[in-house]
Order: structure tokens, then C-alpha cells, then sequence
């Protein structure tokens, strides 16, 4: 197997772009291949979700080669629910890897704000189970709900801990210019003051509005290549270490322990096995919080934490900006959006600028070695990744 | 002459009791005062309406047109029984709610625009209004539509309204929905907050003046998104927009 | 004829999946008999959904995660007041969604 880098990287702002879902996908492309100063690729992958339903778009492989003029490049669509991203960049990292090409372009785009947040939940809500969920009108925000309670009541996790969870995030999107909240909350305004129910008002009980993701539209780009051509763009050398991916029941309810995220915990193993390094090697890191308390599950089951001891982690503020292990300071999907096909793309992408010193105000020091985990469906479907900065 | 004439398009309001100031705390900290003004603080508000008229999304051309048009009916006195509330963060504007009362019983909601975003500053603003129609004013109902499909699920869904379809509305004789005194009772406890009296500092800050709003909603970046179909299959026309959406080069 | 949900026993093994599948999780066998799932069972996990989907014309949708007696489990929702992890509940058969003019029926879970 060859070894495969990021050569260049791009990304929209992620809020709600009003311009058609290619030209969403076309203009983190041009960024990234500017940023590594290539002008052709051999192969083009496009990460979307939702494109035939929200933007009745199909095909947007095709259609993005065609708008930056790349045909005759192959190119072709990937979707795997919010894991599509990651998911995009794992097949992008087996075509170099296995020598097939030499660069390739991985574009995520999402639009989902051309219809409203009633048929966008709804359109999320279509991964669930047809005939076992998605019949009792069971949504994302739902499975989260009943994981959460269930979670909290295991593992002693508080509503503020999950506060705490969204007001870091708030505050990492602060610095981060793509982030779609730019907007600091506080444990009074959210939780504690006297208007807080209102303010944050339950949404799927445990769960309020603050531990929610908005909606957004973004896209976001990576290039890969292979060792030879990274060299010679002379950017800094981040490889792409390792890549895992793991599947779990359909139905939330067939899981043997509902608070086990066990595609998470294999998708990591399979990850770190790859790259060959271990949870406590990562110096920063991007979890898939589309909910509050997936960010406290997921440092737990990837090897961070000890299970049940991740919200003490947060509470000690091992995970904030400036402790021993960020996690997400872009914002996350919390706070810098989660346009669905777009974000482990964007993950990756917020992973990169770290590893190469780009990041500015929310710069982790010394960031050598980066994870991700893109979480699709309710962790039925997940794609860790892991990056690592060589001199 | 004139003034006999004028005497006649003028309406004379009756009275009723004024709104109490009260204020809330917002998701990030800070604290909102929502008061009624008066007929001379009109014009402060005047042109931060006019601006988002050219806002094509989410309707906030049509709701601040037809709000401007309903301030200087209040202004140079052409609407009977106006009443408009504002809120304030820090002395700057971030909503405005007016409407008027149909008969000592009936109250009619006009507009509600929130100047600020992404904190619930609209629904605050529209439950102070209610609570002047159903509390301060004692009515038994207010009539109410929405424009929007953001201001739909915030009145009609949040509170549950009922349907008054045989009423036609003042704002464009759409079929009205209306909020009973029983509906809001039962949605007090959730939706309608507030604390009284403001801080004395508070309340003298934002009666000094009402200050421009600091985030106000900007027009889109693709003029025609509000008109244009489900797709754009040209989109040639945005590049530039684009670029200054992302910062991307120019 | 009653309503009832079908779980799908494993002809080999005996294991009763729920929705059904092509292959028996445990031991790999392709052959299913149909098998009615109980109706009683205790609660396992539940939300109150504050922003349903356009189809429902409430404003609160409650759902849950039951543990039926023979095991098995299934998600279905609920009309219970103050419910509480662990408690028994019974299911009923009900329209559960109204989607244009399809309407679905699905368990209905009421405190036992
Ligand atoms: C309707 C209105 C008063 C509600 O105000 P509000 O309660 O403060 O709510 P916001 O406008 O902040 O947010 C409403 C929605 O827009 C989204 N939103 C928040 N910030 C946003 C932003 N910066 N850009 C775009 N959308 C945003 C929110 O996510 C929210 O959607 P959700 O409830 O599904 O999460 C306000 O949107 C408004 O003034 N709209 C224009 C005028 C109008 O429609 N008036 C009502 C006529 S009936
Ligand atoms: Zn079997």
C-alpha cells in the first residue's frame, strides 16, 4: 500500500449559501487546488446526501467535473448518510493507496436550506428504519433524545454537562471564520437563568435546542496524493494515516446495550490499527457532535476516556481549546454547522489546517496528530480517520 | 380649512393602559427590554425598517413594508388604536411587534420582525405582545396570521392557535387564526417570560435612545434567490456574490 | 382478524428479529417462521419529540424503545403520562402516521 497526503484543502463558510449546490461544490474544489497549485486531478469524488431530494440534483460527480472544466476525469457521487464525507476521503485514500491514481479531488457539499427545517429533519429522518422507525415518525433528534436519557441515567452525565459541551463549542467556533454560529452562549442564558426553558427549549427530551446542530449549506474539499506528487507541491507533508470504518444494527433498538456506540469504538480500532498509533497519541481532534451527548459518547468509545468518564473529561476541561486534548475546535457540527454530505469533509479539513499550524486564534499547540469520526446514521455507519504531520 | 379637514382623518385612539417594561435574559447572557414607545420615538425606528425591505428571505422584505407603512400610520396618525413594542439589547434594536385593538374585546396582531437572529428574540417579542392584548388590556382574543413559514411555526405551532378562518385578517385578508385567553394560559408557563420592574440602569438605557441594530438581517447574496425556482441551472450570475460570500478572491 | 407485529423467529435457532432480515444475525440461516410479538414489555428508553416531522399534527410526539417479554425489542409510541425507564407497558395497535393519504399502523404503547 502506498502512502497517501493531503496536498491541498478548501472550504466554504457553512450557513446558508444561496448559489446552486454544484457552484457549492465547485468553489472549495478551486480553493484546494489552488492551495496545492495543481491544476488536473485523476479522479474525482463527490460526497452528498441529500442532492436528488433537497436540491433534485443527482449525479453531481459529473456535474462538478464538468463546471471546473476537469472532463474527461472520472468522477462519481458517494453517499453514506452523514458519513458520506469521510466516506468520500476513504476512497479517495484506497485509489491512491492502491496505486490506481496518483491525486484525487474529494468534494462534500450539502444544500439543505433550500427547504425548510420541517422537510430537512425529515429528509435526515429517511436513514432511519422505514417499517421499524421512521413509521412512528422516529427522527435523528429523536434517537438522540432516547439515547441521551438513557446515557445520562447510566452514566450520571447532567443536562449541564451537555450544556458545557455546546458552550465550548460556541465558543471554538468564535475563532473559526466558516463556523455558521457565531454566537456565545451561557449556562445562565441556557440553562440556569430564569428564561432559560424558554430560550432553550426541549426539542426531544433529554435534549434541548443548544445541543442541536443548526442546518447549514457548505462545502468543503481535500486533495490527495500520492508521496511523490505531495512532495513536489511542497506543501507541509500531512499524511493520511489511517482509515477505519464499522457498521452496526439498523434499528437503534436492536443494539445490545443502546448506550454502546460500538461502530464507533470498532471504526476507531480499525483506524489506530492502520496508522499504527493509539487514542492518547492524538493531539487534536474532530468528533461527530451533531448532539451534545454524541461528543461525550464518542471520546469515550474511541479510546480517549474511560466509558462513563468522558463528561468528566469536559468538565475538567481536558477538551477545550488550551487542554490536554481539543476537541473539535472548529466549532463541530454544533457550532460550525452540519451540512450533512459536506461534514467529514469539513472535519477533515479543520484536522489539516491544525496539523499544518494554519489555524490561527484556535490553533492547538504543537498539533502533530489529528482524528476524526464522521458519525452516519444513528451510529449504524461510521468512518474514522487519522492524519499525522511528517517533517 | 386644514385643520377641520385633518380633525376628520384622524382618528382619536381610546384609551387603554400602557405595556409595563419588562426584561428577560437571552441564551448568550445578555439582557433584552422590551417596552412600548411612543409616537415620537417612531421615527428612530423608521430607517432600520426601510433597510429590510431589500432583505429578500424569509420575508422580511414584505413584513418590513408593510410594518413601515403601518409606523407612520401610527406616526402621522392614519391607524386606530396602534400600539407599537420594541426590544432592546444594550440600547440597540432588536425587535419591533405592533398591532391594534378591533374592539375593547378583539385585538389584532400586525408584525413582528426580529432585527437580530438565532435567539428567539422574535418569539420573546410576540409573546410581550400577546401578553399586552390578553393581561394588560384584559381582551378575550387576538386575531393573528403569519407570513412566513418561520413565523407560522412559531405562533400557529408554538401555541397551538385556534382557527378562525371565518374572520378575514387586517393584513391582506388572509383567514385569521386567533389566541384565546385559555390558550394562553396554558402556553404562560413555557413560552411567556419576562421579569418587572427592569433595572432602573437597564430601562434608562434603553429610553434613552434606541440605537441602530448590531446584526441586522442582510440581503442575500444572490438577489433573486426569493424569486428564483426550486433550481438555477445557469447560476452564471454569482460568481461575484460568491466571492464575497466566502472572501474568496475578487 | 387481530393486528398484531410480526417478529421473524430464526427456523434454526429460534431467534426472534425485529424488523425482519434476510439473514438470522446469530447463526446465519436464511429461513424465517413468522411469530406475533407480545404485547407486554417494560420501557426501556423514551423522548418527548417537540419538533415532529410536517406529517403529524401535534405538538408533542412521545416515542420509546420497549423491551418485549419474549426479549425481542421494538421502537413504537407512546401515550403515557410521566413515564419512567423500567416501567410496564402494553402495546395496542394504532394508526401511528397519516402520510397523504397512506395512513400506518404501528404499536402504541400505554402504561400496563
Ligand atoms: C418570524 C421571526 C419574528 C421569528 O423570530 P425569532 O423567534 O427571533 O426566530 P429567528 O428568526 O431567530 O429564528 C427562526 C429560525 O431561523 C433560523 N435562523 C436563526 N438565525 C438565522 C440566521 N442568521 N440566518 C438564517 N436563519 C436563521 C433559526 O434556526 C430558526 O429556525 P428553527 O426555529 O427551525 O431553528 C423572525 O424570523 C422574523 O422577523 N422574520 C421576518 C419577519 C416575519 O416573518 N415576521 C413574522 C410574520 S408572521
Ligand atoms: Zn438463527
Amino acid at each position: 500500500m502506498r502512502e497517501v497526503y493531503v496536498v491541498g484543502i478548501g472550504i466554504t463558510k457553512f450557513s446558508r449559501l444561496e448559489y446552486p449546490l454544484v457552484e457549492i461544490a465547485a468553489y472549495p474544489s478551486i480553493m484546494a487546488m489552488k492551495d496545492c497549485g495543481l491544476s488536473s486531478v485523476d479522479h474525482v469524488y463527490v460526497a452528498n446526501m441529500g442532492g436528488s431530494r433537497l436540491n433534485r440534483q443527482t449525479a453531481l460527480g459529473s456535474a462538478l467535473v464538468d463546471h471546473l472544466s476537469l472532463y474527461p476525469t472520472g468522477a462519481e457521487t458517494i453517499e453514506n448518510g452523514p458519513a458520506s464525507g469521510a466516506s468520500a476521503i476513504k476512497t479517495g485514500f484506497m485509489a491512491v493507496a492502491s496505486g490506481v491514481h496518483d491525486v484525487v479531488m474529494v468534494t462534500g457539499v450539502e444544500r439543505m436550506r433550500e427547504t425548510n427545517n420541517l422537510e430537512a429533519t425529515d429528509f435526515v429522518a429517511s436513514l432511519a428504519h422505514p417499517l421499524a422507525e421512521q413509521i412512528y415518525g422516529v427522527t435523528l433528534p429523536s434517537l438522540a433524545g432516547m439515547f441521551a436519557r438513557l446515557y445520562m441515567d447510566k452514566y450520571g452525565v447532567t443536562s449541564k454537562h451537555l450544556a458545557m459541551v455546546a458552550i465550548k463549542n460556541h465558543n471554538h467556533a468564535l475563532a473559526n471564520p466558516f463556523a455558521h454560529l457565531h454566537m456565545p452562549i451561557t449556562i445562565e442564558g441556557i440553562l440556569e437563568g430564569p428564561e432559560a426553558s424558554t430560550n432553550n427549549p426541549f426539542v426531544a427530551d433529554p435534549l434541548r435546542f443548544f445541543d442541536m446542530c443548526p442546518v447549514s449549506d457548505g462545502g468543503a474539499c481535500l486533495i490527495l496524493a500520492s508521496k511523490d506528487v505531495a512532495k513536489k507541491t511542497k506543501k507541509p507533508m500531512i499524511r493520511l494515516a489511517g482509515v477505519g470504518q464499522a457498521t452496526d444494527t439498523h434499528c437503534v433498538h436492536e443494539r445490545k446495550d443502546p448506550t454502546d456506540l460500538l461502530a464507533v469504538r470498532e471504526a476507531a480500532a480499525r483506524c489506530f490499527k492502520m496508522a499504527g498509533l493509539k487514542p492518547k497519541d492524538v493531539d487534536v481532534a474532530e468528533l461527530h457532535d451533531a448532539f451534545t451527548i454524541l461528543e461525550i459518547a464518542e471520546s469515550e468509545e474511541v479510546g480517549f476516556f474511560k466509558k462513563g468518564e468522558g463528561h468528566i473529561a469536559l468538565e475538567k476541561g481536558y477538551t477545550a481549546l488550551g487542554g490536554k486534548l481539543p476537541i473539535n475546535p472548529s466549532g463541530g457540527l454544533k457550532a460550525k454547522g452540519h451540512p450533512v454530505g459536506a461534514t467529514g469533509v469539513g472535519q477533515a479539513h479543520e484536522i489539516v489546517t491544525q496539523l499544518r499550524g494554519e489555524a490561527g486564534e484556535r490553533q492547538v499547540k504543537n498539533a502533530k496528530t489529528g482524528f476524526s469520526c464522521n458519525f452516519g446514521g444513528f451510529g449504524n455507519n461510521v468512518v474514522a480517520l487519522a492524519f499525522q504531520k511528517e517533517k | 380649512m386644514a385643520i377641520e379637514l385633518e380633525k376628520l382623518l384622524r382618528p382619536v385612539d381610546n384609551p387603554v393602559p400602557l405595556f409595563p417594561a419588562k426584561f428577560v435574559t437571552l441564551a448568550n447572557g445578555e439582557e433584552m427590554v422590551i417596552r412600548q414607545i411612543t409616537r415620537e420615538e417612531i421615527p428612530a425606528l423608521l430607517p432600520h425598517v426601510a433597510k429590510l425591505i431589500q432583505v429578500e428571505r424569509d420575508y422580511y422584505d414584505i413584513v418590513s413594508a408593510r410594518l413601515y407603512a403601518e409606523l407612520l400610520g401610527y406616526y402621522r396618525y392614519r391607524v386606530q388604536d396602534e400600539y407599537v413594542l420594541v426590544a432592546q439589547i444594550n440600547g440597540h434594536l432588536a425587535a419591533i411587534v405592533n398591532g391594534r385593538c378591533l374592539n375593547p374585546q378583539v385585538g389584532v396582531s400586525y408584525h413582528t420582525l426580529a432585527l437580530r437572529r438565532g435567539l428567539r428574540i422574535g418569539a420573546h417579542a410576540f409573546a410581550a405582545k400577546m401578553e399586552y392584548h390578553i393581561d394588560i388590556m384584559k381582551q378575550k382574543e387576538v386575531l393573528v396570521v403569519a407570513e412566513s413559514p418561520i413565523g407560522f411555526r412559531r405562533w400557529m405551532i408554538e401555541y397551538q392557535l385556534e382557527k378562525r378562518f371565518e374572520v378575514a385578517h387586517e393584513l391582506g385578508g388572509v383567514p385569521s387564526y386567533a389566541l384565546t385567553k385559555k390558550l394562553f394560559d396554558r402556553a404562560r408557563s413555557s413560552l411567556v417570560v419576562g421579569r418587572r420592574p427592569v433595572p432602573e440602569k437597564l430601562l434608562e438605557k434603553a429610553c434613552e435612545a434606541i440605537l441602530p441594530p448590531t446584526d441586522p438581517p442582510k440581503p442575500p447574496f444572490d438577489l433573486l434567490a426569493a424569486t428564483r425556482a426550486m433550481y438555477d441551472s445557469t447560476g452564471t450570475a454569482l460568481r461575484a456574490s460568491r466571492d464575497q460570500l466566502e472572501g474568496g478572491e475578487k | 382478524m387481530k393486528e398484531q407485529i410480526l417478529g421473524y423467529k430464526c427456523s434454526k435457532c429460534k431467534t426472534v428479529h425485529y424488523p425482519n432480515r434476510a439473514i438470522c444475525r446469530k447463526c446465519g440461516n436464511d429461513k424465517f417462521e413468522i411469530e406475533p410479538l407480545p404485547d407486554k414489555g417494560k420501557l426501556l428508553t423514551f423522548t418527548h419529540l417537540y419538533n415532529p416531522a410536517g406529517d403529524f399534527e401535534v405538538p408533542v410526539l412521545d416515542l420509546g424503545i420497549v423491551e418485549l417479554s419474549n426479549g425481542c425489542r421494538i421502537t413504537g409510541q407512546m401515550k403515557i403520562e410521566n413515564p419512567k425507564i423500567g416501567m410496564k407497558v402494553i402495546g395496542k395497535i394504532e394508526k401511528v402516521r397519516q402520510s397523504g393519504y397512506t395512513s400506518y399502523k404501528g404499536m402504541v404503547f400505554y402504561k400496563a
